[in-house]
């Protein structure tokens, strides 16, 4: 894979539709973009905040390498990526062919407004009379049937929401640009034919289609005038009845379909023929409709025929995988028995809607006041698992991410308060499974004074009657020594649980994947995102629940299962970029600027008097012509500037207009079409300074305004005459990887790249591969690891491109991303040296050792692994046992080891449903302090309970005791458990013929060895991410990279799913020889430097470093983010940024300045 | 695997007495005396009880639900725990179960989707087919009630409650409820006549119950 080729189609564009779309778009691959949405970013579009940093930073998600293919812009807002089409109201409606080589048929909706007309003014908006419930603000808020989808996005375009719409027409009235298309004339295009032998119904539909919804309907009496019409002119749609003497309407259908095979029929039946109904729609008809009407549901489904025949646009493409990227919905706490009250009561919010109340694009500005009444909030309660871990709403799950939002909900409005909230939170087990998270807990609690309850609140009432008091809400709930309290709160916020996405179960039946039996698409054993059929990958929350840096990493392992497939079946459907001409000696030239500027339809033009700015633009010598140009915006617009380009061949150009960030894409067309360097093109945003006159304040000064975009262009102008046009430095890639350690991370990732083409050296220390799978037996859903480890290792093995060294360990390391020269050693002490460009670390983990629990004292005291290595062998023989215990977190989540090690609860539940099995009349007691059986795992943890199995809570500081009796008491067992449980209140003795430890994971990352390759080690010994949600794998190190064990705690699949990622973040920089970095780095004017090496301290990156024996300090381009650190703190200005050299500033400050001063 | 088969738990879990245990813990519980009953119930009595609650996560939600915990000596959360555990002896001790007044709440509520109700009901069964000593009251209150309205149709306030004194034994207990009983006289609510056996009673009714009830 040496260059571009191939193209993907990633569904979704939430986060983890972005991320798996950024990370086929850097390895080259041409991805387009779908939502079904109007816009971008998922549900990430509502959330300002996310754990555990209590903040955004979705931007780090951003390419850190040749970083100049994308605007470097706040992620949240937009995304502008070269190889990256974005489709937004676009949903799929056909897939076929093989993997490597889909026919996929896309079809994307209108939203009636023109995107490339819209100019956002918000003039339409003002004048619509309807208002409707605003789902960005969960529905918090009401917004216009002509609306912005969210505030922030750039572009903007505003959206109809036909369902919403009278068509009054007042917008299109309105518009400026002409944007909205209503228009009367496209409706009376479409033609109905009613089909009916009932006078009054052919009249009523007549009425509703023609006279009010504004189509053209005909109608007939019978079958053969039917017939006739249809071959005397051409309809769109018939709506024909069942029943009708002589002909009927199976039958006219039958004979209509053959006279014209594209006419839409809806059937209208009795209740008595629905049978009927649905015999016809398998001989084509799209939908029945049934007598009697309802107006109500009648026009809208035909409004969703017009729309969906009429006016989205069809569209074919030709991808070689398919990465289903559909998030996730949530469940509606109303339906059902809605015992919380929700809609009902003003105070009950869901977690959602607190985040919009959190939000300063909220409801209430960010303000923290109920929404019924504005009253301010000082007491708010979280109630858990609603919808989640429920039989009665059909949830036997784990929704994974509530426990930590809720957490942060509380943070955040504590924050946001200033202090003076009182928060509580009703859970039923606090799943802080996610690394680092179990702290995050401590902290809320201990420092913030965040209230834990144990105890589900069944139900939530008025404190008093509403008019009283607005809505103030009273709880009751049982303790844990069973006493009832009632508690008064100002808001509730439900933490409601996850549901498959809407239309995932469609899509999975036209697709034909298996659907799991929460409704979520099923995955292959051992994959978090391959499906049943090759090439069709799942990332994100599709294949289940999931938060922000689990989707993360499954869409970075998507890409990489959807990169495989193109890349075996050879690609070759990508794009050709042609390479710019790029001209070295244009410093030498004088500048000569094309200046264009937008009239923004006469926006611009009706505030500022043009030919001023003409004229004090060309005092400047460098400006060669100045030219208006209408709606830059637009294609058009776009083309008459590369014909201008074209008649005045200037070697720079600027161009006025607004959303520079917007204009990535095109300037490297326009680039490509005039020969020009894109670093000597520039957008700047004059529009902006027009706003205070487009708002409401008619009488803004406009000579300040034209100040404004005056100075704005000749600040742009100075910026421009000292661009420049080198190309943006790179480095060369040693194109080969090391992978260090070699159990099933290793062994993944070591595949996965080398299934790319690259080779790849896997260092193992042990004697032989497999780690952890070589005392494995299976997993909780009962896949053998074995059958995966032999897989595994099979492939490895006959990979010409892989290359294993056992017995081997590092021993040091130096270079940086694009050259790392390892040395390792093998058992002999024989050194051998390693060139690659990229390292992952797989050094993997192991089971903690413990001396806790009298541990090591008497041989019926195991962990959970040597029971399970016990099992496997038959050294423990469970047959005559009567009584077995088990306790949870040995030593773990409590410092030092204060982290939840993920899988402990689920080998638990696995040996405890397996000694069950062997011997029903086992009885076995788990020790818990909260069951972490996330996700899907808690349907095992329901059939432990079911099975008989005891679980005991209890608390970290009344952990149980062990005792190994003396002989005289033993009574035959061997230990006895002393514990106390908080149901019974009572201290419980409990006598074991086995006692069962799960202490957890411990890593296998030497600080060392870490070190050596640059990267970092946390407290607890896991490798240093560089951001734990968006950055998941990378260290801040570029070209290191961690998965596995020695990344946090994690089951095999899940440890396979950072492997993939790791691989695929590798990929992105293997796959090219030579790696261009971002424009924007910084480099070192050696004359200058006194080598106080200040700037390498500084670095956050560590792109620094000195050569002592070229006394020079370097800077590695493509590790250097640009960030300008070394600049500032540099005493001698020997440290300089690319494109903020000190000349280039101050002249733009000049510029920005004139006329001030 | 076939739940019924299951062992009694108890053998291996003992509980401490609460006296040396409880550090100032909200008990509700009494100390336990040894063999009040009449009968003890044989072993798998409480089984079909067990396989109602079997998936109970001690969540809380039907005692925080139940309009009559506050008159339990058990809270129902409690009481599910024992039947888990197999503390037969405590459970027909405590009243919890008698106190039920099948209003629903826990099973609406209840986010395991268990029957709690049915199973309160169950345990009453019990209580009464093995007419538990500690459930004497209850159990004869019940019965009276029935026998009531099995002869009439309709409770008969008077004769119900002379049944009900009568099966009692105890000569001092109408002195506890003459004071209601005058009140009640006063307002018209109790009268002395005794109306005639309706020919057609709800006799059909009663044995189909009781056929149904052997078979259980």
């Amino acid at each position: 894979m040496k260059k571009k080729i191939g193209k993907a189609l990633v569904v979704g564009a939430g986060i983890s539709g972005i991320r798996s779309a950024l990370d086929l778009a850097e390895i080259g691959y041409g991805v387009t973009l779908i939502d079904r949405s109007p816009h971008l970013g998922g549900i990430l579009s509502q959330l300002d905040y996310q754990f555990p940093t209590d903040r955004c930073g979705m931007c780090k998600m951003l390419p850190l390498v040749d970083r100049d293919v994308s605007s470097q812009y706040c992620l949240r807002k937009g995304l502008f990526h070269e190889n990256i089409e974005i489709l937004l109201s676009t949903e799929l409606s056909s897939v076929e062919g093989e993997p490597g080589h889909f026919h996929v048929r896309l079809r994307q909706k209108s939203n009636w407004v023109d995107p490339d007309l819209c100019v956002g003014c918000g003039a339409c908006a003002q004048v619509c009379p309807v208002e409707v419930a605003d789902t960005f603000n969960a529905g918090l808020t009401s917004r216009k049937a002509i609306y912005l989808p969210v505030p922030h996005a750039i572009p903007n375009p505003y959206i109809i929401d036909m369902s919403a719409c009278t068509r009054c027409g007042a917008c299109e009235a309105v518009c400026p640009t002409g944007a909205i298309r209503l228009s009367e004339q496209e409706r009376k295009k479409f033609r109905i034919l009613v089909v009916d032998d009932e006078l009054i119904v052919r009249d009523s539909l007549k009425a509703w289609f023609d006279d009010e919804a504004g189509f053209t309907v005909d109608t007939s009496e019978s079958g053969p005038d039917a017939l006739d019409k249809l071959a005397e002119r051409s309809y769109q749609l018939m709506l024909l009845d069942i029943k009708m003497p002589g002909m009927d309407g199976v039958q006219v259908l039958q004979k209509a379909k053959e006279l014209s095979p594209d006419l839409q029929v809806l059937m209208m039946t009795a209740y008595a023929t629905v049978e009927t109904a649905v015999e016809a729609m398998k001989i084509g008809a799209i939908d029945y409709l049934i007598k009697p009407f309802d107006t109500e549901t009648l026009i809208p489904r035909v409004l969703r025929v017009y729309e969906e025949i009429e006016v989205s646009k069809g569209r074919e493409i030709e991808v070689g995988s398919l990465v289903f990227c559909g998030g996730t919905s949530y469940f509606d706490p109303a339906v059902g028995k809605n015992p919380f009250g929700y809609k009902e009561l003003p105070g009950v919010v869901t977690s959602l809607e607190f985040e919009r109340i959190l939000s300063g694009s909220g409801p209430s500005q960010g303000k923290l006041v109920r929404p019924n009444d504005g009253k301010p909030i000082k007491k708010v309660a979280w109630i858990q698992c609603v919808g989640s871990r429920d039989l009665q709403t059909n949830s036997d799950f784990c929704s994974n991410i509530c426990c930590m939002h809720s957490i942060k909900e509380a943070l955040v409005a504590k924050e946001k308060s200033g202090g003076d909230l009182e928060t509580a939170i009703f859970y039923m087990d606090m799943r802080t499974f996610g690394k680092s998270y179990q702290r995050y807990r401590e902290e809320a609690e201990r420092s913030h004074g965040v209230r834990f309850e144990r105890g589900r609140v069944h139900s939530i009432i008025l404190d008093k009657p509403a008019d009283e008091t607005g809505g103030d809400l009273k709880l009751s709930y049982t303790d844990s020594s069973g006493t009832v309290h009632e508690e008064h709160f100002d808001m509730t916020v439900l933490a409601v649980g996850q549901r498959p996405s809407i239309g995932a179960e469609e899509s999975a039946k036209a697709l034909d994947i298996p659907l799991n039996p929460w409704g979520y698409w099923e995955t292959e054993p051992f994959s978090m995102t391959r499906s049943r059929r090759d090439g069709i990958v799942l990332g994100g929350a599709y294949s289940g629940l999931k938060d922000i840096s689990e989707s993360v990493i499954q869409a970075s392992s998507a890409a990489l299962s959807a990169s495989r497939v193109i890349h075996s079946s050879g690609g070759g459907l990508a794009p050709e970029t042609k390479i710019v001409p790029e001209n070295a000696d244009l410093l030498r030239e004088r500048p000569k600027i094309l200046v264009t500027l937008c009239t923004c339809d006469d926006a611009f033009s009706k505030f500022i008097k043009g030919q001023e700015l003409v004229s004090r633009l060309e005092r400047d010598p460098a400006v060669n012509a100045i030219e208006f140009v209408e709606r830059t915006c637009t294609a058009t617009g776009w083309e008459s500037i590369a014909g201008l380009a074209e008649k005045h061949r200037p070697n720079r150009v600027l161009i006025g207009a607004c959303l520079p960030y917007v204009y990535a894409r095109k300037i490297g067309e326009l680039s490509r079409k005039s020969g020009i360097n894109p670093s000597l093109m520039d957008v700047v945003d004059i529009r902006s300074s027009l706003f205070p006159m487009l708002g409401p304040e008619e009488e803004a000064d406009s000579k300040q305004c034209a100040a404004m975009a005056e100075s704005t262009l000749l600040a742009g102008l100075a910026k421009l005459k000292r661009a420049n046009p080198s190309p943006a430095p790179g480095v060369r890639i040693h194109q080969r990887a090391l992978v260090v350690g070699g159990g099933i991370a290793g062994m993944t990732a070591a595949l996965a790249i080398a299934d790319h083409g690259f080779e790849v050296d896997l260092i193992e220390k042990e004697n032989q591969l497999g780690g952890n799978l070589s005392w494995l037996k299976s997993t909780l859903s009962g896949h053998s690891t074995h059958d995966l480890l032999n897989d595994t290792v099979t492939k490895i093995e006959k990979h010409p491109l892989i290359q294993v060294h056992l017995d081997s360990k590092v021993v040091t390391s130096f270079g940086q991303v694009g050259h790392f020269l390892t040395t390792t050693q093998d058992k002999d002490g024989q050194p051998e040296s390693f060139e690659h460009g990229v390292v992952i670390l797989a050094t993997g983990g192991e089971e903690a050792a413990t001396s806790s629990f009298n541990h090591g004292k008497n041989e019926a005291i195991i962990t959970q692994k040597e029971l399970e290595q016990g099992l496997e062998h038959n050294s423990i023989d469970t047959e005559k046992m009567e009584s077995i215990v088990m306790i949870q977190c040995v030593d773990s989540r409590m410092e030092p080891r204060n982290y939840c090690s993920r899988v402990c609860c689920s080998s638990a539940l696995k040996h405890a449903l397996a000694l069950k099995e062997k011997n029903a009349n086992v009885a076995i007691y788990i020790f818990y302090r909260d069951m972490m059986s996330y996700g899907f795992m808690e349907t095992y943890f329901t059939k432990a309970r079911k099975a008989g199995i005891i679980f005991i809570q209890y608390n970290v500081n009344e952990a149980p005791e062990v005792v190994i009796p003396d002989n005289a008491e033993r009574n035959g067992k061997a230990v006895q458990v002393h514990g106390y449980d908080p149901i019974l209140g009572r201290k419980v003795e409990i006598d074991a013929d086995l006692l069962v430890l799960s202490t957890g994971i411990v890593p296998n990352l030497p600080s060392g060895l870490a070190a050596s390759f640059g990267a970092s080690i946390d407290q607890d010994g896991f490798f240093a991410e560089a951001d734990t949600k968006w950055r998941p794998v990378d260290s801040m190190k570029e070209g290191v990279f961690a998965c596995g064990l020695a990344h946090s705690p994690r089951s095999i699949e899940e440890t396979i799913a950072t492997a993939e990622a790791a691989a695929q973040r590798s990929l992105r920089i293997l796959s090219q020889e030579y790696l261009s970095s971002g424009k924007v780095v910084a480099s070192v004017r050696h004359s200058l430097c006194s080598l106080c090496e200040r700037c390498i301290e500084v670095c956050p990156y560590e792109a620094r470093s000195l050569d002592r024996d070229l006394e020079k300090i370097l800077v590695n381009p493509v590790m250097c983010q640009g960030c300008g650190s070394c600049a500032a703190i540099c005493p001698n200005s020997a440290s300089v940024l690319e494109g903020f050299h000190e000349e280039q500033i101050f002249e733009t400050i000049d510029a920005l300045l004139e006329g001030t001063i | 695997m076939k739940s019924r088969s299951l062992k009694p738990l108890t053998p291996s879990l003992k509980e401490r007495s609460n006296h040396d245990s409880d550090k100032g813990r909200n008990m509700s519980q009494s100390p336990q005396k040894e063999n009040e009953y009449e009968t003890s119930p044989p072993h798998d009595t409480l089984a079909p009880v067990k396989d109602m609650v079997r998936a109970c996560i001690q969540c809380g939600t039907c005692t925080g639900s139940c309009p009559n915990a506050f008159a339990m000596d058990m809270t129902p959360r409690k009481l599910w725990r024992m039947v888990l555990l197999d503390r037969k002896d405590e459970i027909f001790q405590s009243r919890t179960f008698t106190l039920c007044s099948a209003c629903y709440y826990c099973t609406l509520r209840c986010p395991r989707g268990l029957p709690l109700t049915e199973a309160m009901g169950k345990l009453k069964q019990i209580a009464a087919r093995e007419n538990l000593k500690a459930h004497k009251k209850s159990i004869r209150f019940y019965k009276s009630f029935l026998d009531s309205v099995r002869r009439h149709g309709r409770v008969h306030e008077m004769e119900f409650m002379t049944l009900y004194f009568l099966s009692m034994k105890d000569p001092f207990m109408p002195l506890k409820f003459t004071s209601l009983g005058m009140k009640l006289m006063g307002k018209r609510k109790v009268s002395i006549e005794i109306p005639s056996r309706e020919p057609n009673s709800l006799e059909a009714i009663f044995r189909k119950v009781e056929e149904m009830e052997e078979r259980i």
